[in-house]
């Protein structure tokens, strides 16, 4: 019988091997540990502080809901250009904007995507990569440069027409569809990737013209992807600032601008509490469009 | 009106890729009888999916006549032409019922809802899939969604019903099992089937006839048994069943069909000349079956010893035991390998032949193709 050969076993190598895991492990589940606390810290100490019976954020020192109350009921807080009427009235121009925004930018941003995905026509590489680019551009940049389009827009409207157009709300649902079309072209377009174009193909082989085709199967198959698009928009453009500082005119303040005005004073508990309450609304909107996102569409 | 279900004639179709241009199907001509069972078969990207989808509709052809019914297609979008199509992948609707998937086609035709309801629950106990109708696709297995993409197509009752690789999804039992089935169906309703696949096997066991295409091209058109028997060109030989190949140089082309070949290392053979062949003498190649040569001890004498038979002695090479056959690879002269099919009749291992002995191969000359090199 021949010798087979010894098996090696190194046993201090083993060990080590093992320790090195076990670090390994302890890191992977360290690192999200820290990464999620710089994230979240500052949010919960906002919301924290919006329960805080003391207007000072130096200690807390009981939990409270006056400051919801306050908001609520038109309670002068710390500061005088506090009033319910004006961030009812801020927060029911954010809606109206948010609304009819999201509208045409859902609209426009399915359309894209379709033609995205089931056109074929010159430069359709070029528009490809220049749908990412308002997600990519710094939004500062874009705010000006919307404030620069309509200024030199308006003046040209002064110049043939002889009237004056000032910026009001048509300018910030404009700036909003703007920056919005991109978001939910690429979400829908994420949702006709993951939708078989065969589909098309059967319902045509069984009948369908191209209309009957389109609203019978592939809307419905990427109606989660628009509905998530439109979402999506919604809630960026409730909690868009930059842009709509811009493109803003009078009277025409969103909730996150008359936050802002507040904020130029001194931040107050009630500042907290609104801000909280954008963001329970703002992460309630971005959960149900990721939900559907993330329905699967073969299962739709 | 033509005698035909569909004629193609002189089909070309072109793609467009990355600035050149590719033939995807290069002048193909057939004609498919009403009620026949028709494989298109080709190794992947021969142009027989293409080829389907010219009939069904999708692609237009860049030269040439789709005819349905005596009717020429050209201009006539695929929801208005008189075929239905079973997908490779099944393609049916996520969103909707099984039983509204079937009923889909049927209410684009104007059918109302209850009609079109009955003929749907009809349509599932053809396919032998009674009481889904309320399911969703992703809820059914793979074999159950076949049958149910075979109701939503049959449910039209198409002139010509276009199958894509149906079964190539499935498993192997299960694929031999709706093969059966799928040609009792197809006896049943009495539709023309056009059938793409690149399996063989599949095609000789379901079709009335058989088309091998290779790069566009329509190779040879013929029942299960001509395509095999006789195949016309080395790939046809090569892609149906297993086949030796030997090269050899026609010496003489006789009028009774035979011809008198050398091979490599001298041996003279007789055999049966194709129909398809062009060279009329030089260099050729000698197609035989291993199932259709016999083996035998080197010194036993086979009978009859005439000239229909031919019979070699060789070396065994070497011995494979298949269980049902034993695959022997013999060596005649010092160059010309050939492999050998012999059933296992006896059950014995001493029945078998040993690797190194001498043997003597024998075949019919008739079991014999002489194709083109």
């Amino acid at each position: 019988m021949a010798a087979s050969p010894q098996l090696l076993i190194n046993e201090s190598a083993m060990g080590r091997n093992r320790l090195i895991r076990r670090l390994g492990k302890l890191g992977l589940w360290l690192n999200p540990v820290f990464a999620y606390f710089f994230l979240w810290a500052p949010i919960l100490i906002l919301v924290l502080f919006s329960f805080n019976e003391s207007k000072s954020v130096a200690s807390f020192t009981g939990f409270t809901l006056k400051w919801y109350n306050n908001i609520l009921n038109n309670v002068m807080g710390a500061e005088r250009a506090f009033s319910t009427e004006i961030m009812l009235n801020a927060f029911r121009n954010s809606l109206f904007v948010g609304a009819i925004a999201t509208v045409i930018a859902t609209a426009l941003g399915a359309m894209i995507a379709l033609a995205m995905a089931r056109g074929k026509f010159p430069g359709k590489g070029l528009i490809d990569g220049l749908l990412f680019l308002p997600v990519v551009i710094p939004e500062i940049t874009q705010a000006i440069s919307l404030a620069i389009f309509f200024k030199v827009a308006f003046d040209w409207i002064a110049v043939i027409s002889g009237e004056r157009v000032f910026p009001g709300f048509h300018t910030i649902i404009m700036a909003h569809v703007t920056f919005n079309i991109s978001y939910v072209a690429i979400v829908v377009r994420a949702r006709l990737a993951d939708m078989d174009p065969q589909l098309e193909e059967a319902a045509n082989d069984l009948g369908a013209n191209p209309w009957q085709t389109f609203w019978r199967i592939t809307f419905p198959l990427i109606l989660p992807g628009v509905i998530s698009g439109a979402l999506l928009a919604f809630t960026l453009s409730l909690d868009d600032f930059v842009i709509t500082f811009f493109t803003s005119g009078v009277g025409t303040s969103t909730l996150p601008v008359f936050v802002y005005g507040l904020l130029k004073l001194t931040v107050t508990p009630e500042v907290n509490a609104i801000s909280t309450i954008m963001m329970v609304l703002s992460t309630l909107l971005i959960g149900i469009s990721l939900a559907l996102q993330g329905r699967n569409a073969s299962r739709a | 009106m033509s005698t035909y279900d569909v004629e193609l004639i002189d089909i070309v179709k072109d793609f467009e890729s990355g600035g050149g241009r590719v033939r995807a199907v290069d002048k193909v001509s057939v004609q498919i009888a009403d009620g026949e069972f028709f494989a298109l078969l080709g190794p992947s990207g021969c142009g027989k999916t293409t080829t389907l989808r010219l009939i069904a509709g999708f692609e237009q052809p860049t030269a040439g006549k789709v005819l349905i019914r005596g009717i020429a297609m050209e201009g006539i979008p695929a929801y208005h032409r008189p075929v239905n199509t079973v997908f490779q992948d099944y393609a049916l609707f996520p969103h909707l019922t099984v039983e509204q998937n079937i009923m889909f086609g049927l209410q684009m035709e104007g059918l109302d809802k209850k009609a079109a309801r009955k003929r749907a629950d009809e349509a599932l106990e053809l396919v032998r899939l009674p009481g889904v109708g309320g399911r969703k696709p992703h809820q059914l297995s793979g074999g159950q969604q076949q049958r149910v993409a075979l109701a939503r197509a049959l449910v039209k009752q198409p002139a010509v019903l276009l199958l894509d690789e149906p079964l190539g999804a499935l498993d192997l039992k299960l694929r031999v099992n709706m093969q059966y089935e799928l040609k009792a169906l197809q006896r049943d309703v009495g539709i023309t089937f056009i059938y793409v696949t690149h399996d063989q096997e599949e095609a000789i066991t379901m079709a009335d006839r058989i088309a091998v295409m290779n790069e566009g091209e329509l190779l040879q058109v013929g029942t299960p048994r001509d395509i095999y028997e006789h195949p016309g060109t080395r790939f046809v030989a090569d892609f149906i069943g297993e086949t030796n190949f030997i090269a050899g140089t026609l010496l003489e082309r006789r009028s009774d069909g035979f011809g008198a070949v050398r091979l490599a290392d001298g041996t003279m053979i007789k055999a049966q000349l194709s129909e398809a062949l062009k060279t009329s003498s030089g260099a050729v190649t000698v197609a035989i079956r291993p199932e259709r040569i016999g083996i035998i001890q080197g010194d036993d004498s086979i009978a009859p010893e005439d000239a229909s038979m031919t019979a070699l002695d060789a070396l065994l090479m070497d011995s494979q035991y298949i269980g049902t056959d034993t695959r022997y690879t013999v060596r005649i002269g010092d160059q010309i390998d050939l492999v050998v099919r012999a059933q296992n009749i006896d059950d014995r291992e001493s029945a078998a032949f040993a690797i190194g002995q001498s043997v003597k191969v024998y075949w019919s000359v008739s079991s014999t193709t002489v194709l083109d090199p």
